[in-house]
């Protein structure tokens, strides 16, 4: 009796075991002609409502199509596609980023698009080639833009009036925008900007303005650094006339809504041209705010370049990537798609779906709209994407060793272009042998 | 059969065996065996968790350490390269050193001093004592969480109460998060208000220091500085050494105070840069786990050679009564 009371218990626990181990298989028998294709993005709660009612409106018309789907914060959304691409679990459709596309695309974890486009599978007949070539690695496409993006100076058009300054030309250069902030500052006593100046995008853009490029062939891709030490002295006497944020300040503003411009503390405000609606969501409707272009170098060209803002990616790992073409197909050219999109992903690429828009965006919306069309006019064009290391010589070189010690007033700009180069070129250099 | 009949608990097994050997033990060590084997499959469910999720990936960040694991890529093997460059070219790295130890040995000794002094006060039978033991508890409960960091975060910041009192007084303000030279000392402080553990160690300690000590001492006329210094201290030296190699270790392991309070990337210039931040910011804002984990085992390592000294000093300053001198 004790013999088999024991061999019970033994058993029974030994069953629970199992079961707690496995978990419960979820049981994925579904109708033999349903197709399922998984879709990933990032973004934030209004992008997750709209994005999934989008997909709930092409299950409708695709009775045969499942489509699963799940999303994260831009930072989670990236570790978890990180672990999911090391153990074969990618979903069909990604939502991809311009810093990552080179190196997703240059590991065959995604699949060029060229062929969708040649067919028409993806409809690319309204849109302007400038915008399809963000997405391109080599010779090949890689990803579709979601919506098109540019930096931007956003300025307090209250605030430019009450300082007696008109706004200033789209062709500003940095020395005229140095006047106007000392104006704005001696007018107005709050700081003329916040910060951004010493953003790495700047950096890039400063680069571009002077026509070159900042990474070539993974290493730092210009020869001259007296720009930089130039731009650099800049932003330290507009900080010695408090015109400008001293970094120990900067540390203060961490979201939108206590950002200085909407809480008037600064006038000009370097912002993608797609968050305009956040701040002025944050700010109320009564402000007044236009998005303008970047300043340039004197003699330099634009510092604008059109960038699309995400992608939709097909990965390397998904069975069906007909279907997964026809799914973006209808996310960037279906009329009523991008009714419920509404542009929340940037300007749309398609000329027709643009227009189809226009008539129903508010203020902010239609100011991004307006000023992306300014940039069609006078831009430069977009650099190749980052190369392998960027973030390891974001995080650990340009702006602990470099941009800090130097705002800090530990370094000088002269020794700080020196550090850039030698430790840049050398964590690049690191991850270029990968 | 079976154990319940033979009535012997197992630590007589051998007082057994020496009586009657052979068969009767043969039977027992059939019973023990099939006892282990039950045992086992209870603790299974922890031993199953130990190994899948501690002993295995331990083992694996240790080979990791030795490559250049990125998550996309290839486990390659870069034999020292990892060690090298934390040592020799990673200047980051020697900040994050200098920020964890300025941490640790400012912040430790603090601690333990404050929590000596709680504990002293709370020593008595005054009424209610237990409130107030219970009061100056909470912090070191709370003090890890986030919640308590976003209210640092506050006090501290450019229009919180530190600085709205500095200007009542007349004083200058200061940007205490965003200045180097102050930015750590708001975690420190942080650190040694969470002095709860700590005293209440110290509290049983001084319970345990025999009444009749003081009363002798007072009857020969020593004050109570000199009863602190002769019979307190001494007596309590073996609480303070046990505290001293908790809280150091502990000290090490700082992170979401850094991670939240000044944004996570050691802000400013690298001041609060705590080592298990730069590990987690190696580790998944770059994604070089191979780095990272070198790094863990370094930290390993020197945690281990500093409780080895604080052991090998302890023989120099703690009193055992045990002890014979």
């Amino acid at each position: 009796m004790k013999q088999l009371r024991f061999r019970f218990v033994l058993f029974s626990l030994v069953a629970a075991l199992l079961l707690s181990l496995g978990g419960v298989p979820v049981s994925t028998a579904r109708a033999q002609d349903v197709t399922v294709l998984p879709v990933t993005w990032w973004g934030s709660q209004t992008r997750h409502d709209r994005t999934i009612q989008v997909i709930e409106m092409y299950e409708a018309e695709h009775p045969n199509v499942d489509i699963t789907y799940e999303f994260a914060s831009f930072n989670d959304y990236w570790t978890r596609l990180n672990t999911q691409a090391a153990g074969g679990q990618l979903a069909c459709v990604m939502q991809q980023d311009y810093a990552y596309l080179a190196e997703w695309a240059s590991r065959d974890l995604l699949l060029p698009l060229d062929e969708y486009y040649e067919s028409g599978a993806i409809d690319v007949s309204n849109v302007p080639e400038a915008l399809l070539a963000g997405g391109q690695v080599g010779d090949h496409y890689y990803g579709i833009s979601l919506g098109t993006n540019s930096q931007a100076f956003i300025l307090d058009v209250d605030a430019f009036e009450r300082a007696g300054l008109d706004l200033p030309s789209p062709d500003w250069t940095w020395t005229e925008f140095e006047e106007t902030a000392l104006a704005l500052h001696d007018a107005l006593g709050i700081w003329a900007m916040g910060y951004g100046l010493e953003d790495v995008q700047m950096w890039k853009s400063l680069l571009l303005g002077l026509g070159e490029l900042p990474f070539v062939d993974g290493q730092l891709g210009y020869e001259d650094d007296q720009p930089i030490i130039d731009y650099y002295n800049m932003i330290l006497r507009l900080q010695a006339a408090g015109a400008y944020a001293t970094r120990a300040e900067q540390l203060e503003f961490t979201s939108i809504e206590n950002s200085p411009i909407v809480t008037g503390l600064e006038v000009i405000r370097y912002q993608w041209s797609n968050q305009l609606s956040a701040v002025w969501n944050a700010a109320g409707p009564d402000r007044h705010f236009r998005l303008w272009h970047l300043p340039r170098p004197e003699g330099g060209q634009s510092q604008n370049y059109l960038k699309p803002s995400m992608f939709f990616s097909i990965t390397a790992q998904c069975p069906n990537p007909d279907l997964a073409a026809d799914f973006i197909n209808y996310f960037t050219n279906s009329l009523e798609a991008n009714d419920v999109l509404l542009a929340e992903r940037g300007v749309p690429i398609s000329t027709v779906v643009r227009e189809h828009l226009l008539p129903s965006l508010d203020a902010a919306q239609t100011e991004a709209f307006d000023f992306l069309a300014r940039v069609e006019q006078d831009f430069s064009p977009i650099f190749p994407p980052d190369p392998p290391g960027f973030s390891d010589f974001l995080n650990n070189v340009y702006t602990p060793l470099f941009m800090e010690p130097i705002l800090y007033g530990q370094i000088t700009p002269e020794e700080g272009v020196v550090i850039l180069r030698t430790e840049g070129n050398a964590v690049l250099q690191a991850a270029a042998g990968n | 059969m079976g154990q319940a009949e033979a009535g012997i608990p197992i630590t007589d097994l051998s007082e057994t065996a020496d009586v009657r050997p052979g068969a009767r033990t043969r039977l027992k060590t059939k019973d023990f065996k099939r006892n282990d084997l039950a045992g086992y499959l209870f603790i299974s469910p922890w031993l199953i968790g130990f190994f899948l999720f501690s002993l295995i990936p331990i083992g694996i960040s240790l080979w990791l350490a030795f490559t250049d694991y990125d998550i996309l890529g290839d486990w390659r093997y870069v034999g020292l390269q990892n060690f090298q460059q934390m040592f020799f070219s990673d200047v980051r790295y020697g900040r994050s050193i200098k920020a964890t130890f300025e941490y640790v040995f400012v912040s430790v000794p603090l601690r333990l001093i404050f929590a000596l002094i709680v504990a002293m006060l709370l020593n008595t039978k005054r009424r209610g004592v237990y409130w107030y033991r219970a009061a100056y508890y909470i912090p070191s409960v709370i003090g890890g969480s986030v919640a308590v960091a976003v209210m640092w975060r506050q006090i501290f910041g450019r229009q919180g109460v530190v600085n709205a009192v500095m200007a009542m007084l007349g004083l200058d303000t200061v940007n205490w998060l965003g200045n180097p030279d102050t930015a750590i000392w708001t975690l420190i402080l942080l650190a040694v208000w969470q002095f709860g553990s700590p005293m209440l160690v110290f509290l049983a300690g001084l319970r345990q220091i025999p009444q009749e000590l003081y009363e002798a001492a007072s009857i020969d006329g020593g004050s109570s500085w000199q009863q602190f210094f002769r019979i307190t201290l001494p007596l309590l030296t073996p609480v303070i050494f046990f505290n001293l190699v908790m809280q150091t270790i502990g000290s090490f392991k700082a992170f979401t105070q850094a991670f939240i309070i000044t944004g996570g990337t050691g802000a400013p210039l690298d001041t609060t840069l705590f080592y298990s931040l730069y590990l987690y910011n190696r580790a998944f804002v770059t994604y070089q786990m191979g780095y990272a984990a070198a790094m863990a085992w370094v930290m390993l390592g020197i945690i281990a050679v500093l409780t080895a000294i604080n052991f090998k000093l302890s023989s120099l300053w703690v009193y055992y009564e045990t002890d014979v001198r």
